[in-house]
């Protein structure tokens, strides 16, 4: 089973090696582990995420890719889909058989022709139009509605800290 | 359960424990040779003992009273018979005897920690917990098997039944060490080969020990009754068979057998229903040998006994599910024919690896039929498409297997030219039309994403027009769309930067400012964009040292054969993409006044 998840995820990041699609990086961690990856997310331009680099971990399933991986922002984040503790919400990430929020098609959610790839540019989208209707986090689901300015705000110092910059 | 608990005790470290076993030993040796140093030491111990023990039964005593007092002359008594004289006291002395039997735990504990060391080096986390987990549970219902089902009288029957399964469960602990490690490393893709070798001969001694002790059973546990020797055959069986599978999976890895083939298959489903059979007989034996229905050894056991039944049940279960499934697909949905696969030059979309042959789904979409399979057992239908497979996965009835017909979009690029890709739109439709809104927005977002040649207003506009994705995709491939305005190239990244030769030079030529300063120096905001261009440049290029540049290139376009240097080129493009990112926003910063 580990045999072709391994070499599938090898070819994926090989892929995401010579092809990376603009602004995005994935790899394992450590290469002991191949089932442990790092990405990193350019915030999409246009937006109140434009221009942070937002690192998250990538953890699979030893039945990749039959079962979708597991996606967790290692640095702060706020936004109406991403859980406080940083995991992701978005039906690509949902195997067919669960349904935690019970209003997502089998059309979107995950399928083995997904990949690493396609699931971080859903990301990036997500990250630009936040799906309210999902609240992994409420607060932050809340002031996109009616405080679009804090939000921003708010974004504008996660990207900041991202970057290693001190706030404004 | 006993584990939680057990974590808390302050049990002494190897280190530790080994240090105060050697030294009760030597005080023990010590306490002998005082003991043995008068030549009549015979004649006073069997004469403490008959004070000491009232009972008139003890054989040996009588034995060591009737042989004849050594009275030879001190200094004829050579080391040899020093020694036979040091054992023999020990062996009959209690306390020596337990701390003899203290060392041969000592030195068991000291061998595992060597062949740990040897064979898997510093233990993961997981491993050592399973194996922590695994060793109490283990002592558990050993303590169960000897008191309640045994129901042992005698100390010395105990330690026989101790030492007995110290010697298994060893077994056992390696074994899952062996197993735990064995499917780490199968998800590594660079392993050397002498870990291979190592855990491979750690293997054979297991099973060489284990049938050993299975021969151990037979002529010592079966002169003791049959059951006893079931009891012990049983233990070994167990052991034996938990090696085996992974030496089976080895095996099957090293012919490249495919893991959801046929062969594959049965070897795992007889690997595990013998050892869930054996297990199970095992403690139905017991709870048959202990005779005794309410006790709460019985009580343990038979909650094993219904775990067991479960697993099995499960095993049965998804066997039935792996059949129906197997003869389900080979009935519908039949393999491709070769022209078919020779004339689709994709690779299978689940594992990404060439097809040789293929299965062929109603939506003529071609996998793996082992990968078919198993995403079959999971969801009933096509991976691509989304298209349910009316009849598929008896055991989960999927409630979404038949989708609205128009509500997805599928286009499959491959067919009409092979680099095109494979996509799914789903189309949000307002009463059958694509009324102007955040649906159109988006599907022209979608579009747009996937055409860049064509500007999104052209895409809305077309989008408008045609109220369906359908048919303005259509018209983008056959060429009725036109790109109204060429969009401007996107600047190009530093990042992205391939370093020509000249490059590398002018950066190593030009005095770069350190990495830190780049970016936190105001000289964005006075700096024209050219002095911009170098100072990128010389963040790009300030992490790498010249020696590296060969290696560096490869980072840069290709993707290395090494897993060293592939981390250091994910590190060094990771670096750059911060360090870019950083320039540019402090870029995008508004001027300071």
């Amino acid at each position: 089973m580990a045999g072709s998840a391994l070499r599938r995820l090898m070819a994926e990041y090989k892929q995401l090696t010579l092809n990376p699609p603009e602004g995005i990086i994935a790899g394992p961690i450590n290469e002991e582990n191949f089932f442990e990856w790092e990405a990193l997310i350019t915030g999409p331009e246009g937006t109140c995420f434009e221009g942070g680099i937002f690192p998250a971990k990538l953890v699979f399933p030893p039945d990749y890719p039959l079962s979708p991986p597991k996606m967790q922002f290692i640095c702060e984040m706020f936004h109406p889909n991403i859980y406080a503790d940083g995991r992701v919400c978005i039906s690509i990430l949902h195997a067919p058989g669960d349904d935690p929020m019970g209003y997502e098609s089998s059309a979107e959610r995950w399928s083995p022709v997904q990949s690493v790839e396609k699931i971080l540019l859903s990301v990036v989208s997500m990250l630009a139009e936040p799906n309210d209707e999902s609240g992994a986090n409420v607060d932050a689901a809340k002031m996109w509605r009616e405080d679009r300015d804090q939000f921003n705000k708010i974004a504008e110092r996660l990207v900041r800290k991202t970057l290693g910059l001190p706030p404004p | 359960m006993p584990v939680t608990l057990v974590d808390r005790l302050p049990l002494p470290n190897l280190k530790v424990y080994t240090a105060g076993s050697v030294s009760l030993l030597s005080i023990a040796i010590y306490y002998a040779l005082s003991a043995t140093s008068d030549p009549n030491w015979r004649v006073n111990v069997t004469q403490g003992r008959q004070e000491g023990m009232a009972e008139p039964g003890d054989l040996e005593a009588q034995l060591v009273m009737t042989s004849p007092p050594v009275v030879a002359g001190n200094g004829t008594r050579n080391i040899s018979d020093q020694f036979v004289d040091v054992m023999t006291f020990m062996m009959q002395e209690p306390l020596c005897v337990w701390t003899l039997i203290n060392l041969a735990y000592c030195s068991l504990a000291v061998f595992g920690f060597g062949v740990q060391r040897l064979v898997f080096g510093q233990l993961r986390v997981a491993e050592a917990q399973r194996v922590k987990d695994k060793f109490w549970n283990y002592v558990f219902y050993k303590f169960i098997f000897v008191f309640g089902v045994i129901n042992v009288q005698y100390m010395d029957e105990v330690l026989l039944w101790c030492s007995w399964f110290t010697l298994v469960g060893f077994l056992h602990l390696l074994g899952q060490l062996c197993k735990d490690r064995y499917e780490y490393l199968s998800s590594s893709p660079n392993t050397e080969g002498w870990v291979h070798v190592r855990l491979a001969c750690l293997l054979g001694g297991i099973l060489t020990a284990a049938t050993a002790l299975l021969g151990a059973a037979a002529a010592w546990g079966l002169p003791a009754g049959r059951d006893t020797f079931a009891f012990m055959a049983a233990e070994c069986i167990l052991v034996l068979v938990a090696v085996l599978h992974v030496v089976a999976r080895y095996v099957l890895q090293l012919y490249e057998c495919d893991v959801a083939g046929p062969v594959a298959y049965y070897t795992h489903l007889v690997f595990d229903s013998v050892s869930l059979v054996v297990e199970l007989i095992h403690v139905l034996h017991m709870v048959v040998y202990s005779n005794m229905l309410v006790s709460m050894a019985s009580l343990v056991l038979l909650m094993q006994l219904r775990h067991l039944l479960h697993e099995l049940q499960a095993r049965v279960r998804r066997h039935r599910l792996y059949t129906s499934l197997a003869t389900h697909m080979s009935r519908n949905y039949p393999m491709a024919s070769k022209e078919e696969v020779d004339k689709n030059q994709d690779n299978c979309a689940i594992c990404w690896e060439p097809m040789k042959e293929a299965r062929k789904l109603p939506c003529s979409h071609l996998f793996h039929n082992s990968c078919l399979c198993q995403w079959v057992q999971q969801d009933a239908s096509c991976p691509t498409c989304r298209r349910g497979l009316a009849g598929a996965a008896p055991a989960r009835p999927a409630p979404h297997a038949a989708p609205l017909p128009n509500h997805l979009f599928h286009f499959d690029g491959s067919r009409y030219v092979s680099w095109l890709p494979s996509f799914s739109v789903e189309v949000t439709r307002v009463r059958g039309e694509l009324a102007p809104g955040p649906a159109l927005d988006n599907t022209a977002q979608q579009l747009q994403h996937m055409f860049p040649q064509y500007s999104i207003a052209t895409l809305t506009a077309d989008l408008s027009r045609t109220a369906s994705a359908d048919l303005t995709l259509d018209n983008i491939l056959e060429g009725r769309l036109v790109a109204a305005e060429p969009i401007p190239e996107p600047e190009p990244l530093p990042v992205q930067q391939q370093p020509t030769l000249l490059d590398v030079a002018t950066s190593t030529i030009e005095p770069w400012t350190p990495p830190s300063s780049a970016y936190l120096l105001p000289t964005t905001s006075t700096a024209g964009t050219d002095t911009i261009e170098r100072s990128n440049r010389g963040t790009g290029h300030s992490t790498v040292a010249p020696e590296n540049l060969v290696e560096d290139d490869v980072s840069l376009g290709g993707f290395a054969p090494s897993a060293a240097s592939r981390a250091a080129a994910l590190a060094r493009r990771k670096e750059r993409l911060v360090a870019g990112a950083r320039l540019r926003y402090l870029r995008r910063l508004p001027r300071a006044p």
